[in-house]
């Protein structure tokens, strides 16, 4: 009787494995432009973590300006090269 | 069922049992096969007779399948434990018929093999998830499905060759089961093992993402925010787990504490450490792209400390009485955790030019140094409590004889390591990114500082002073971790204060409607103050042992004791029966200053299946202090009962504790909303990098 009912299962399991797809979910392959949007956006992210840091003061003013400009110049070089790629 | 009986039938559902961990078997080796073919076809760009797309989905599938059949497994083992089934060997050791139906589901996990089946059956869980949500990312899903079902076909070898949980008894059926371990019958043992598995185990599913993810040089860091989750998820049930765990020894055990540096306490803490480390130290590389390799590592040690925990618990290596199995699979586990490390040092080698860091460290004072420290720091205390909890087997093994470290070795590191981590705790959220000025550090630390010195000032004047007496002179630590944790909430405090003062401005809401935006908007960094916040709490309750005092006594019918302004007075002993146990009771009533505040009936019990007794401790708890009664038994010289009685200050801080780590890390799973939608509000001549990053 257990065996049976773990033929019945076995069946039914090898049925779902090899039951043929119809519509296979392809992904394409990451490319640079890809990486580059997901980096661009963890500095916007860098950026907006700043900007609310310095608003609720707990930077000075010197310190913001730096931070600021050195995160803009990272997001500058992305872009500059997101926009190499897509041309 | 007629247990004389038993025999002369067949056994349908130990046979449906054994055949699904069979097929469970065979569906994980295929899913190994099969993965690691069509992954090596597309990353080769070769093409089979079957498409390796077609092959991979069939290989998806079958891990699928592999959960469906270990589900069918552990369904028939409860269902053998429900049914008094002693023909299954492993339910006539672990149950009986008088055991409480709760425990008997319990019995799942109360020994080796059925703790194995449990691994079993969350493991092949968690991948069931993980294979059903692969189109978060199809390729990287199918090397981590591929790697986790290489750790399923460990466990389901042991399961079918080693450690059967169907296994048939041989010889006279007994007409009931030897029962429980009387330890385990205790309402959190049904949770408490659970949690602390889907901890242990749920840190495969990261391990096999970062495995996967360095196999295939996954470019970028997207796969750390597709693992978070369940990082997070397996974080909170480890934590949830050991805190049970906790929790059982204190109201169990009688000893009149809650952690005592037991190998198996250890064993879980291990990974909770390096997990800790790694939730941390993987924002450094998602914020800046640093401390790859670190990273990968830390989860690698991490998931490899999860199955040497599961080997010193279920394996007997170390003696401890949380450990409630003991057998010869040692070699197995050993065997797989050499083979893990090779595999993981092997594309380690391979793939290392693939972590290369994007940044690096630009100043000693920054957000990304206290993250290295406080990586540093939970490492050397993972090192240390590894070093303490594996030195009896190495001095077995080099010296002949059995060296064990007790709970000094461990308190002796293990208290500056926590108090250091409790100051990184305050330190890292107030320095900034890149670098911190002194201006900067002038501005945010001033609080937290007068905070540190208030507290200590005002704990020295209720007294608190290590100086006074050498046996005051512990009450050092205790000062100091109240002292920083007065500094810590302070440094919170302020970071929610001045959050919500500037979403005040944005919105015009009164304070407490701008401190709720403020964490809807940033769940994961409020979220991590609130587990911040617990964490300081559960230190001022673990600071609170060193002013514990106890006493014991033989108390007769109207003897009385004081302790620590509670006066207790022993009113009767009396004794109750049922079909599973017989119990004594002490009946003590306790009052404070002339009035009843309660009475505290601490038990002894006595398990007929099994022969052996337990206690469970009377517990009077208040935010000041616990009033802990242990039942100790009778004088056999006297027939006196044997009370024990604790004053513990501070312990129900541990439990709040610990409920404010798991509320922080519930808002951190929750997702961030965007702030207020002012992309749509931007002016069209505004830049577009103005607008982004609003």
């Amino acid at each position: 009787m257990g065996i049976v009912a773990g033929g019945i299962l076995t069946l039914a399991v090898l049925a779902y494995i090899f039951w043929p797809d119809r519509n296979p979910f392809v992904q394409r392959a990451k490319t640079r432009a890809d990486y580059l949007i997901e980096r661009r956006d963890a500095v916007y992210e860098n950026l907006r973590d700043l900007n609310f840091e310095y608003k609720a003061g707990k930077y000075p003013e010197e310190d913001y300006t730096t931070q600021r400009a050195s995160l803009e110049d990272e997001a500058a070089r992305i872009l500059a090269e997101l926009d190499t790629i897509s041309r | 069922m007629n247990p004389q009986n038993i025999q002369a039938v067949a056994h349908p559902m130990p046979e449906f049992g054994s055949f699904c961990l069979l097929l469970a078997l065979v569906l994980s080796v295929y899913t190994l096969v099969a993965g690691s073919l069509s992954l090596w076809q597309i990353a080769k760009s070769r093409a089979g007779r079957i498409a390796p797309e077609k092959l991979l989905e069939t290989a998806r599938r079958a891990g699928i399948g592999s959960f469906i059949a270990v589900v069918g497994a552990a369904v028939a083992l409860v269902w053998a434990a429900f049914t008094n089934d002693f023909s299954v060997d492993y339910i006539r050791q672990h149950t009986n018929i008088a055991l409480h139906p709760a425990y008997k589901f319990s019995a799942l996990w109360s020994g080796q093999e059925g703790s194995l089946l449990l691994w079993a059956f969350l493991l092949t869980g968690y991948g069931f998830v993980l294979r059903v949500r692969h189109r978060v990312d199809v390729r990287l899903s199918a090397y981590a499905s591929t790697i986790l079902a290489g750790v399923q076909v460990f466990f389901l070898l042991l399961l079918n060759f080693a450690a059967p949980p169907f296994s048939i008894f041989q010889g006279a059926m007994p007409k009931d089961g030897n029962g429980l371990n009387p330890l385990l019958q205790y309402p959190e043992m049904v949770i408490h093992p659970p949690m602390l598995y889907l901890g242990y185990v749920g840190f495969s599913v990261p391990f096999a993402f970062a495995l996967g993810a360095l196999m295939m040089r996954y470019p970028g860091e997207k796969w750390i925010a597709i693992t978070r989750r369940w990082t997070m998820v397996t974080w909170l049930f480890l934590t949830c787990g050991i805190c049970l765990g906790m929790h059982w020894a204190y109201a169990v055990l009688g000893w009149g504490g809650y952690w005592g540096w037991d190998p198996v306490e250890n064993a879980s803490f291990l990974p909770w450490l390096t997990g800790t480390a790694f939730l941390h130290s993987v924002m450094m590389q998602e914020k800046r792209g640093m401390m790859k390799v670190w990273n990968v590592w830390l989860i690698f040690i991490t998931f490899m400390l999860t199955v040497l925990g599961t080997l010193l618990t279920r394996s007997g290596i170390v003696s401890s009485v949380h450990a409630f199995a003991q057998s010869s699979i040692g070699s197995w586990f050993t065997t797989f955790l050499v083979i893990t490390a090779v595999v993981c040092l092997f594309t380690f080698i391979l793939q290392k030019d693939h972590l290369k860091s994007e940044n690096r460290l630009e100043s000693i004072v920054s957000r990304e140094s206290s993250f290295l420290f406080n990586n540093l720091v939970l490492l050397a205390a993972c090192f240390t409590v590894l070093w303490g909890t594996l030195f009896p087997v190495l001095s077995e093994f080099v010296q002949g004889s059995k060296v064990t470290m007790g709970a000094p070795f461990f308190n002796r590191v293990a208290v500056p390591i926590g108090l250091f981590l409790l100051f990184l705790t305050g330190v890292g959220p107030l320095l900034a990114w890149r670098s911190t000025s002194l201006k900067s550090i002038r501005r945010n630390f001033v609080l937290p500082c007068i905070a540190i010195i208030g507290a200590a000032v005002i704990l020295m004047g209720f007294g608190v002073r290590p100086w006074k007496s050498a046996e005051a002179a512990g009450e050092i630590y205790s000062l100091l971790a109240f002292s920083l944790g007065a500094g810590v909430i302070t440094a919170i405090a302020a970071e929610f204060l001045r959050g919500a003062g500037v979403v005040r401005t944005q919105t015009h809401k009164n304070l407490f409607a701008s401190m709720l935006l403020l964490v809807r908007r940033n769940t994961r960094r409020y979220g991590g103050y609130i587990v911040h916040f617990g964490i300081v709490v559960l230190f001022i309750g673990l600071a609170g042992a060193a002013f514990n005092q106890s006493k014991e006594l033989e108390m007769g019918f109207g003897d009385s004791v004081e302790v620590g302004g509670y006066k207790l007075v022993c009113q009767s002993y009396t004794q109750d029966s049922n079909p599973n146990y017989d119990t004594d009771y002490a009946l003590l009533d306790v009052t404070r200053h002339g009035k009843k505040v309660m009475q505290l009936a601490p038990e002894r019990r006595f398990y007929n299946a099994s022969q052996t007794t337990s206690t469970i401790v009377a517990i009077h708890s208040t935010p000041l202090n616990d009033l802990y009664v242990v039942f100790e038994g009778r004088n056999p010289d006297t027939g006196k009962p044997i009370l024990k009685f604790f004053l513990n200050p501070l312990v129900s801080w541990i439990w709040v504790g610990v409920a404010f780590v798991i509320l922080g890390t519930l808002v951190a799973l929750v997702p961030a909303i965007r702030p207020a939608l002012a992309s749509q509000r931007v002016r069209a001549d505004e830049p577009a990098l103005q607008e982004a990053v609003r």
